[in-house]
């Protein structure tokens, strides 16, 4: 039996990429960078407009708060600094640079040349706030902090690479490609943890890549690879631990209190590319896919390059297109704005045709519930947010909600339950601040 | 939907069989008039038409296998009517009536008493088309049911075998157990039904009738648990009834709760009630706990409940 989790759904895959290997973009004429792509304070642009920057150059900190610096991806000319509104409502610095194409690497980039046995955990967690390493997951939360948050708490590391998304492949693509970063960053994460034991989680429909890392690991005792059911939402952190534990992450647990701590695969490569190279987070893999991309891609593109850069690389959208949303097709964000830019958090561009409009309806058949990994009744949480019965929905546990999805996808009544659900939410989280 | 339609077929085909094509002309009239009215009703009011989503059909179907085949063809018309229109619709439509539509109706035609109970002998030639079937012509056996003499406490001379598979007087979908299982297996398969209430509901009757024919002498128990059963439309009631997604609790445990009670309320109607047929009511109680059962049998949340966690922290 694979290690797997209750609830979930088994979804259409469609890993078409699976089989892209990943391609470096063509450089853009500009990348617009902004100075908050993780959770925690905002940087302090450390350059002005007219400076020429390098690649891999610090241009933006905030060393006084949890916050975690920025590089510029290219080398070029600041043009300007704007203020731009994020999806969540907010506005953030960019500091736009206009590139001169010379792909000048800054010089005070430089390989870690100490044994990593020599080098002190403190040492390491610098290093990685340096590099600018956040979770690639979505939350974006500082490596550094994270590690440090796990040092004595956590006894397990989980690299994730469920990579549980419909469309998602670019981790599949990079275990397939560079196994060696994915395996070496893991090893300086356990020696910044002072953590003894690792596990490369995997899900069975990615076996190939599975084998790949088992390969390449020389101590089994030390880092292992365990392979997953494929279902979603098996990346989901909770789920992870329950699948490989048992436990279960009670609502406002963090992992590390149940002994683990979660780092996605690409960090481990990006922090293995700073100690070798000294090249910090400057470009992200994406995948870019969906129905309505003309020639989906995995690639690595520069951070801060806008998406309509990457769309025409991979031959434009077909007119049918809806809707682009970067991440995946359950958790992902629709994007209005194709001036939008790729981020440390960007993992996938994918582009979308219309769903086919029907009355939704509930039939009561019960799936939602079977479906629903925190083990909720959606059908009747979307039923009462939908009449505005808040108080009934948080009696119902609406809180304990992750917005996974699952529930949305396998209604055959095509229920938005989600979509009510989150309505109810960010109402009783209202009232809650109203109370304080 | 498509599937329970499916899984109703080999009943159908069945009372065919025994009972010839008035069966189908009548489960046709249903079927017909309750997509109609549910277009209807849906035009009239200006609602979404979703008349062609199957349900309408399921629900006809059920309608016209829970009437005797001497019914008259205006029967299956009115079922229907009252189903679709003061049942479903006027509760919201599809998912949000109360109790099943079928078992409603077919409650509601039992105020034609003589009319409902009415039943032939298989292989009774009857027109397929005349308006309604004068007893005159045919050997109507409307006194004793099979399920009336097993009130009395005599066993029916019926055989149990034939009961099985269904060459028994009774309504044009009930009678064979077999067919009806051959759709429940289909169901079952199709993942469109759990068997969570199906089962507990005929446990519970099959236990609950063991042990009253033990403690009250029958000489075979067994047999009487049987006959009880077999009779009575308990499997079309307990497969295709009883499961309906809208009047049914959601978790497992409350699918089994809700079987259980279902099987303890036909036992005690039909025991001790003044009445043989103890299925349809059953299911008609328990549809009004469903929202009760929904809030109690709700599973543990993953992680546990974060309100009492919120305490003991
Ligand atoms: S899956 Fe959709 S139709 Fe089924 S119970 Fe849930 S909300 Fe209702
Ligand atoms: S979105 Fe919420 S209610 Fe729906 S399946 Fe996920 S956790 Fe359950």
């Amino acid at each position: 039996m694979r290690r797997t989790f209750l609830g979930g759904v088994h979804m259409n895959e469609h890993k078409n990429t699976a089989k892209s290997p990943i391609e470096t973009i063509t450089p853009p004429e500009y990348v617009a960078i902004p100075m908050q792509q993780h959770i925690g304070a905002p940087c302090k642009p450390l350059v002005n407009i007219g400076d020429t920057v390098l690649i891999g150059q610090k241009i933006g900190d905030n060393p006084t708060a949890l916050s975690c610096p920025i590089h510029s991806s290219i080398s070029g000319t600041v043009e300007r600094m704007e203020k731009r509104l994020t999806t969540n409502g907010s506005f953030v610095e960019y500091i736009v640079i206009k590139n001169d194409y010379k792909g000048a690497v800054s010089s005070e980039l430089a390989p870690h040349t100490i044994l990593l046995g020599d080098t002190s955990s403190e040492k390491i967690i610098q290093k990685v706030r340096e590099a600018g390493v956040v979770g690639m997951g979505g939350a974006s939360f500082p490596t550094y902090a994270k590690i440090q948050s796990a040092i004595g708490k956590a006894s397990v590391i989980i690299i994730n690479c469920a990579e549980c998304e419909p469309y998602l492949t670019i981790n599949h693509r990079l275990m397939l490609e560079h196994p060696e970063e994915i395996i070496n960053g893991t090893k300086i994460l356990m020696r910044a943890a002072k953590i003894k034991k690792a596990i490369i989680a995997i899900e069975d429909n990615k076996l190939d890549a599975a084998e790949k890392i088992a390969d390449n690991i020389t101590d089994h005792s030390l880092i292992d690879v365990e392979v997953f059911k494929t279902k979603y939402p098996q990346g989901d952190e909770r789920q992870l631990i329950y699948a490989l534990s048992g436990i279960e992450l009670k609502q406002g647990q963090l992992p590390a209190d149940v002994g683990f701590v979660i780092f996605n695969a690409e960090s481990c490569a990006v922090i293995y590319n700073a100690f070798t190279t000294g090249m910090p987070l400057v470009s992200k893999l994406i995948t870019v896919d969906g129905e309505c991309m003309k020639s989906p891609k995995n690639l690595s593109v520069p951070i801060g390059i806008s998406f309509k850069d990457i769309i025409d690389f991979c031959g434009g959208l077909t007119h049918n297109c809806d809707r682009i949303i970067t991440g995946g097709p359950m958790m992902g964000v629709a994007q209005w704005d194709l001036n939008s830019v790729a981020i440390k958090a960007t993992g996938a561009i994918l582009a979308l045709p219309a769903l086919t409009e029907t009355e939704p309806h509930c039939i009561r058949c019960g799936r939602c519930v079977r479906a629903c990994q925190m083990h909720l009744l959606p059908a009747l949480l979307a039923q009462y947010a939908s009449i505005n019965d808040f108080d009934m929905c948080k009696e119902l546990n609406i809180m304990s909600c992750v917005e996974c999805g699952c529930c949305t996808y396998i209604c055959p009544g095509k229920v938005p339950i989600v979509q009510h659900i989150r309505n109810a939410k960010q109402e009783l989280r209202a009232r809650q601040a109203l109370k304080k | 939907m498509t599937d329970v339609v499916i899984a109703l077929c080999p009943a159908l085909f069945w009372s065919i069989y025994v009972f010839g094509w008035r069966s189908l002309t009548l489960t046709i009239l249903a079927v017909g008039s309750a997509v109609g009215f549910e277009y209807l009703f849906q035009y009239i009011t200006k609602r979404t038409i979703t008349a062609g989503d199957m349900s309408a059909v399921v629900t006809g179907m059920l309608i016209a296998f829970n009437m005797p085949v001497t019914a008259p063809l205006w029967l299956p018309v009115i079922g229907s009517a009252f189903a679709i229109i003061i049942v479903k619709q006027l509760f919201g439509g599809i998912g949000k009536n109360i109790v099943n539509p079928a078992l409603a109706a077919r409650v509601f035609l039992l105020s034609w008493s003589n009319i409902m109970m009415a039943f032939v002998q298989p292989m009774t030639s009857i027109s397929p088309i005349s308006v309604t079937v004068s007893s005159e012509t045919i050997d109507v056996i409307s006194t004793a049911t099979p399920l009336a003499t097993l009130k009395t406490g005599m066993l029916d001379q019926s055989l149990l075998l034939e009961k099985f598979y269904g060459f028994i007087p009774g309504c044009i979908g009930e009678i064979s157990v077999l067919m009806l299982l051959l759709g429940f297996i289909y169901l079952l398969i199709r993942k469109v039904i759990t068997p969570h209430i199906t089962m507990s509901f005929i446990l519970t009757l099959a236990g609950f009738t063991f042990l009253y024919g033990y403690l009250t002498g029958n000489a075979s128990p067994f047999e009487y648990m049987l006959h009880h059963l077999l009779s009575g439309g308990l499997f079309l009631g307990a497969i295709f009834m009883a499961t309906d997604y809208t009047t049914s609790p959601f978790s497992p445990s409350g699918k089994i709760i809700f079987g259980i009670g279902c099987g303890l309320l036909t036992a005690l109607i039909r025991i001790f009630g003044g009445y043989p047929e103890g299925v349809s009511f059953a299911i008609l109680i328990m549809n009004s706990f469903i929202w009760y059962l929904d809030k109690w049998t709700r599973p543990r949340v993953f992680g546990g409940n974060p309100e009492k966690a919120e305490k003991k922290g």
